[in-house]
């Protein structure tokens, strides 16, 4: 018999109509490792915590929830099997310091001193924390703070865990770091593991059986490969990874058995097919040349003591661009789009809005100008509801409420209006508070990481979004670490590096020569046609073959 | 490495500051307050180079002159008067006893700084944990919460800046409206998010058990001598206290300074507790230099 076993889960959240599960059955074998995705709000999470006893939703259950051949119902003897991680990196964290961290799972079930140490000392070991050890938890980066999550989780010996959307805060550097450790975990200790995630690329080739969810009920379960055939032939096609996408799109008609998951399988694939070298004319889209803001010779540093973060950067932005930085942590992205949008001022440098000094223009007429999305939208909003939020806003910019409907219509988030924005999910949140912004008519719109943590299919949406603005005359300047998205949909890319932009170009120039900064499919194509860059382009290059 | 005094087990460290607040409190006598004040300093000294303290500085010298001066001004009690204002005598007994009372406080703030220094919040936690292991979970969050909400007001008051809505610019009446939406809003906020720490506290079972505590802190024979030197001294310190010696009556009628041979032994002694933190360092440069 399976080691976890759920028959006809049925569950209903209190005060509403429909269930988030429908009579769903599912089986997990021991030391399986086992992915759940789907939309945003189709009860992945709400399964995970159904199956972890002492973070149970309220609510109405019926149906039956095997561990292991013992029912789980309020059963104490589970409840230690099971170690549980968030998404939020950082709400997760009880201490200032990082070992306090990790030792409190284990003074909650009041083990001894002596075994703490030890345990402890394995674990430090395991991960490789020493140098984090005595670190304040608030210094580490998002990557380093879900480690120490996970990390004081194992620390109780678990035989199962369960994650919600554990990487979905990371950057991708840090989230293949943690998966890489789930891996280990799977591989070498034989953990039993249930994720949900959006980002199936890196995951895919390890996992043991995929699961898609949706509206509360398991749509298409199976093998990867399996699955990734039944969801190409029949579901949601944004969740597919670019390199079996192009195995499929490519081939037509296939079976499942060959489905590249990995960019080494692609390539022993695409070696038995000769490609012709295509010289893909690098499509450079031409934008109107005026200068909207341009930087020169900017330094900035919060400390006196620290090193600058920004030095001798120099950048125009261009009208009607839509223009993707990419960097690493702590490059000094975020502190850039700030000082764009006016909050900071340069220590030394000048940057200019239509020629004129950011200095020289009053407050009120640069935000009215310039529109700035932060990395958490949460904070966006002063309001309880959406609606009073555009209210307040429209009375702050003297709008007519009727302009103010047309582009939540737009966004498609009318229906949204009553609720509370901490209600909302991260896709929606964002387009509210896109919405606000939109209202005051700004030129420029800066955006912190728009992409992070969306699932594929509002991914897409908001790039239709984009585009739509860019097309209106908006000029968008976003930060972003989602490699495949800037390169789908960017008009140009810069690279931070050292306090400044190293490299800029078109993005199919920008990606070609880089090795790991890159997308999947130009991993795939390196040395047989470096110029393909993106899915399409690698379609199209195949169809000139035939 | 260097034994220093930080380096010992936080009991012994509380002990220590504990005991030097309790004896500075109760010999009150000109010649021991002044060596006290004077160790205390080189304390910080051997420390950290007074860097900690420096900033003290001004605060600490104005509160012991004020006290000095402030006793004379409204005490009038005392034999020896050495002169007099307006018909206001200022007698050497409020002096004396102003003296004292400004040194005592001077030594007992600059030992606080001390105290701050080298009892980090993880060792009082370590403290607190023994003794009321829910309680410390408590200081715990709160320890964390504090510079986060911090952190969180700085965002909200950059990321509304940049919606035009700010407490830099416009009317008062805009900037206190404003400046009580960004509480409101760090307020839910923090609420919001502290349901999922509610949660992964939960599923860590917090709450379920008996707590026990993990000792970051490691009870070594060093330990053990330092609190037995240090309670002897004490106690020999106290002893001698009650049988009069290390302190100066003022009133009814002031003493003579003057310290028998005897006194000088008690002073000794509480100079000697009070100097431990530079005696430990001392003696771990001195084996430092032995061994190598």
């Amino acid at each position: 018999m399976a080691f976890i076993e759920l028959k006809n889960v049925t569950f209903t959240y209190p005060n509403t109509s429909s269930p988030a599960l429908d009579k769903l059955s599912l089986k997990v074998n021991k030391g399986q490792f086992v992915i759940l995705f789907g939309p945003s709000g189709c009860g992945k999470s709400t399964l995970l915590r159904l199956l972890k006893n002492n973070i149970q939703p309220h609510g109405k259950l019926s149906g039956e929830i095997y561990m292991n051949n013992q029912l789980l119902i309020d059963e104490d003897a589970t409840e230690r099997e099971i170690g549980f991680v968030f998404q939020d990196p950082e709400n997760q964290v009880v201490a200032d310091d990082v070992l306090h961290e990790l030792v409190f799972g284990m003074e909650n079930i009041g083990l001894t001193a002596n075994e703490m140490r030890n345990r402890l000392a394995e674990m430090v070991h395991f991960m490789g924390f020493q140098a984090l050890l005595n670190r304040k938890t608030h210094e580490l980066s998002g990557g380093q703070k879900q480690q120490v999550n996970l990390a004081s989780v194992l620390l109780m010996q678990p035989n199962v865990l369960l994650l919600d959307e554990p990487t979905a805060q990371l950057d991708p550097v840090s989230s293949r770091d943690f998966l890489s450790m789930l891996v280990r975990l799977n591989e070498e200790f034989g953990m039993t593991i249930i994720m949900a995630e959006h980002r199936l690329e890196e995951i895919i080739p390890i996992a043991d059986k995929i699961v898609m969810m949706e509206k509360g009920s398991i749509a298409i379960e199976g093998s990867p490969r399996k699955a990734l055939h039944h969801i190409w032939c029949h579901g949601e096609k944004a969740y597919i990874p670019s390199i079996p996408s192009f195995y499929m799109r490519s081939l037509k008609e296939t079976g499942h058995t060959q489905i590249p998951l990995t960019v080494k399988e692609g390539r022993t694939w695409l070696q038995e097919h000769k490609i012709p070298k295509v010289n893909n004319e690098l499509a450079s889209i031409s934008v109107d040349s005026k200068e909207i803001i341009k930087v020169k010779n900017v330094y900035y540093q919060y400390d006196k003591k620290e090193a600058a973060i920004l030095r001798d950067m120099n950048f125009s932005l261009k009208k009607g661009e839509l223009y993707a930085l990419l960097g690493g942590n702590g490059s000094g992205k975020t502190t850039f789009l700030k000082l764009l949008s006016g909050i900071y001022k340069p220590q030394q440098g000048s940057i200019t809005l239509h020629n004129k000094k950011m200095k020289s223009w009053k407050r009120q007429d640069l935000v009215q100008r310039i529109g700035y999305l932060p990395q958490n939208p949460k904070l966006f909003f002063l309001q309880d509801t959406l609606e009073k939020e555009v209210r307040q806003t429209i009375e702050q910019w003297n709008v007519s409420k009727k302009a103010a409907d047309a582009i939540l219509y737009s966004l498609g988030i009318y229906h949204l209006c009553e609720k509370h924005p901490y209600d909302l999910s991260g896709g929606e949140l964002q387009k509210g508070a896109l919405a606000c912004l939109l209202l005051r008519k700004p030129e420029v719109l800066l955006l912190d990481e728009p992409t992070k943590g969306l699932d594929p299919v509002s991914k897409e949406k908001l790039a239709s979004i984009l585009i739509n603005l860019t097309k209106e005359g908006i000029t968008i300047f976003m930060t972003s670490h989602d490699v495949e998205f800037v390169a789908k949909y960017a008009t140009r890319c810069g690279m931070m590096f050292d306090g400044t932009i190293s490299s800029e170009d078109f993005p199919g120039k920008f990606f070609h020569g880089n090795f790991f900064y890159t997308t999947m499919i130009q991993r795939l194509f390196r040395g047989l046609s470096n110029e393909l860059v993106t899915e399409e382009e690698a379609v199209r290059a195949w169809n000139q073959k035939e | 490495m260097i034994q220093r005094f930080d380096q010992l087990h936080p009991f012994v460290s509380f002990f220590y500051y504990f005991g030097a607040i309790v004896l500075l409190m109760l010999l009150q006598h000109p010649i021991s307050l002044s060596f006290a004040f004077l160790i205390i300093v080189s304390i910080h000294i051997a420390y950290d180079k007074c860097k900690s303290l420096r900033q003290w500085v001004p605060f600490i010298f104005i509160t012991g002159l004020f006290i000095l001066l402030l006793n004379p001004i409204f005490n009038e009690r005392g034999r020896h008067v050495v002169v007099e204002i307006l018909g206001h005598r200022v007698t050497l007994e409020a002096l004396v006893y102003g003296g004292m009372t400004g040194l005592t406080i001077m030594g007992i703030i600059a030992l606080f700084v001390s105290y701050n220094e080298v009892m980090t919040p993880n060792k009082l936690l370590f403290l607190f944990s023994k003794i009321m292991p829910q309680f410390a979970v408590l200081l715990m969050l709160t320890l964390r919460f504090i510079p986060l909400m911090k952190r969180r007001l700085d965002d909200i008051s950059t990321i509304q800046q940049s919606k035009g809505i700010t407490v830099v610019e416009g009317p008062w009446k805009n900037k206190v409206k404003n400046g009580l939406m960004y509480v409101q809003v760090l307020l839910t906020y923090s609420l919001e998010e502290a349901i999922q720490t509610a949660d992964s506290m939960k599923s860590r079972e917090y709450g379920k058990h008996k707590r026990s505590s993990y000792e970051y802190f490691r009870f070594r024979s060093m330990d053990v001598f330092a609190i037995i030197l240090l309670c002897s001294f004490l106690v020999i310190s106290i002893v001698g206290r009650m049988n009069g010696h290390v302190y100066l009556n003022v009133y009814p009628v002031m003493d003579s300074m003057y310290m028998t041979s005897l006194d000088m032994t008690f002073l000794l002694l509480f100079c000697l507790y009070l100097a431990f933190p530079i005696l430990v360092q001392v003696g771990g440069y001195i084996r430092w230099h032995l061994l190598n």
